[in-house]
């Protein structure tokens, strides 16, 4: 199978997921109004959409169009698009960290200390390399995966070991999305690491929807 | 001196304490045992009550002269579905 191919149809079902995760979130603030919710919902469904539109608009031009080597107004496209992509996933990061935030925020001052903490370590990553979208992501993402990391050791439950994994692969998979400028392959490993990352989230999602009366 | 912090419950959370508490007495329970088990006062525990009634989510039913209310179908339905619900949210860390 063409390598392209398989890295679009992952991203594909990547972003099937976090729609789903998206719809979950959205059925719990509207049917229940959990308001810690709501923030979640929309970085999932933006998520979702921006990575849909990627593969959509990647699917269209190099694969249907045969763009090997596309045009220079071609190109200009598929940069749009991979810009299109990359903002909407610093939304959807940017909404993940202020729901950790302001649920930090509610739990009080211990849990919030401990988010200062990861705040501040994890922009020090930012100073080995040129400022970059990539990095911003990596920056959120890493905030995002220390406070699930902490979740995670409070509660000590399956579906928040899910959502750390989840999210901890993700981080990696933009780590990983760095390498590629040295060597392409590492888009594929990172397409790989997103996945897995999303399919963490699916079996968390697996997990808490198994309750019966 | 230090305030006592009180815990706010959103009214899902009320109504869900409500019908866990039901639920737990078999599906139906007198006012006495809801009470107890919400942690409501009588006052508010009928107010919320007459809501859930109007929601389909609980019945009122006579039984040797007392009033005893039971978990309808759509009522152990709204249940499972918020347990579902706080599952998810927990694992992301947000409380309800």
């Amino acid at each position: 199978m063409d390598l392209r191919l398989l890295t679009f149809l992952m991203e594909f079902v990547s972003s099937f997921i976090s729609l789903l995760v998206g719809y979950y979130a959205l059925k719990g603030y509207k049917e229940f109004s959990i308001k810690g919710l709501f923030f979640l919902y929309l970085g999932f469904i933006i998520l979702g959409i921006g990575t849909f539109l990627r593969v959509f608009s990647a699917t269209y031009f190099v694969i249907l169009l045969r763009a090997l080597e596309p045009a220079p107004h071609l190109r200009n496209l598929i940069n749009l698009a991979g810009l299109i992509y990359t903002l909407t996933q610093l939304i959807a990061y940017s909404l993940f960290t202020a729901t950790y935030i302001l649920q930090a925020k509610a739990l009080g001052e211990r849990s919030l200390e401990l988010g200062m903490v990861s705040a501040g370590l994890f922009p020090i990553y930012g100073l080995f390399f040129n400022p970059s979208l990539e990095l911003i992501a990596i920056v959120m993402l890493g905030f995002i995966t220390v406070h699930s990391f902490n979740n995670w050791i409070l509660k000590r439950r399956s579906g928040s070991a899910l959502v750390f994994l989840g999210f901890g692969f993700m981080f990696l998979s933009h780590l990983l999305f760095l390498f590629m400028i040295m060597e392409p392959v590492f888009l594929f490993f990172g397409q790989v690491t997103q996945l897995a990352g999303f399919l963490c989230l699916l079996a968390m999602l697996a997990r808490v929807s198994r309750v019966h009366a | 001196m230090p305030r006592e912090h009180k815990e706010y419950r959103s009214k899902a959370r009320i109504y869900v304490d409500i019908l866990a508490s039901i639920m737990k007495h078999g599906g139906k329970s007198r006012p006495t045992r809801i009470l107890y088990g919400a942690n409501l006062s009588h006052d508010r525990l009928m107010k919320h009550l007459g809501q859930l009634i109007e929601l389909g989510l609980v019945e009122e039913q006579k039984q040797d002269d007392a009033v005893i209310y039971k978990l309808t179908g759509k009522g152990r339905a709204f249940l499972i579905e918020f347990i579902k619900m706080e599952k998810f949210a927990e694992a992301f860390g947000i409380t309800i």
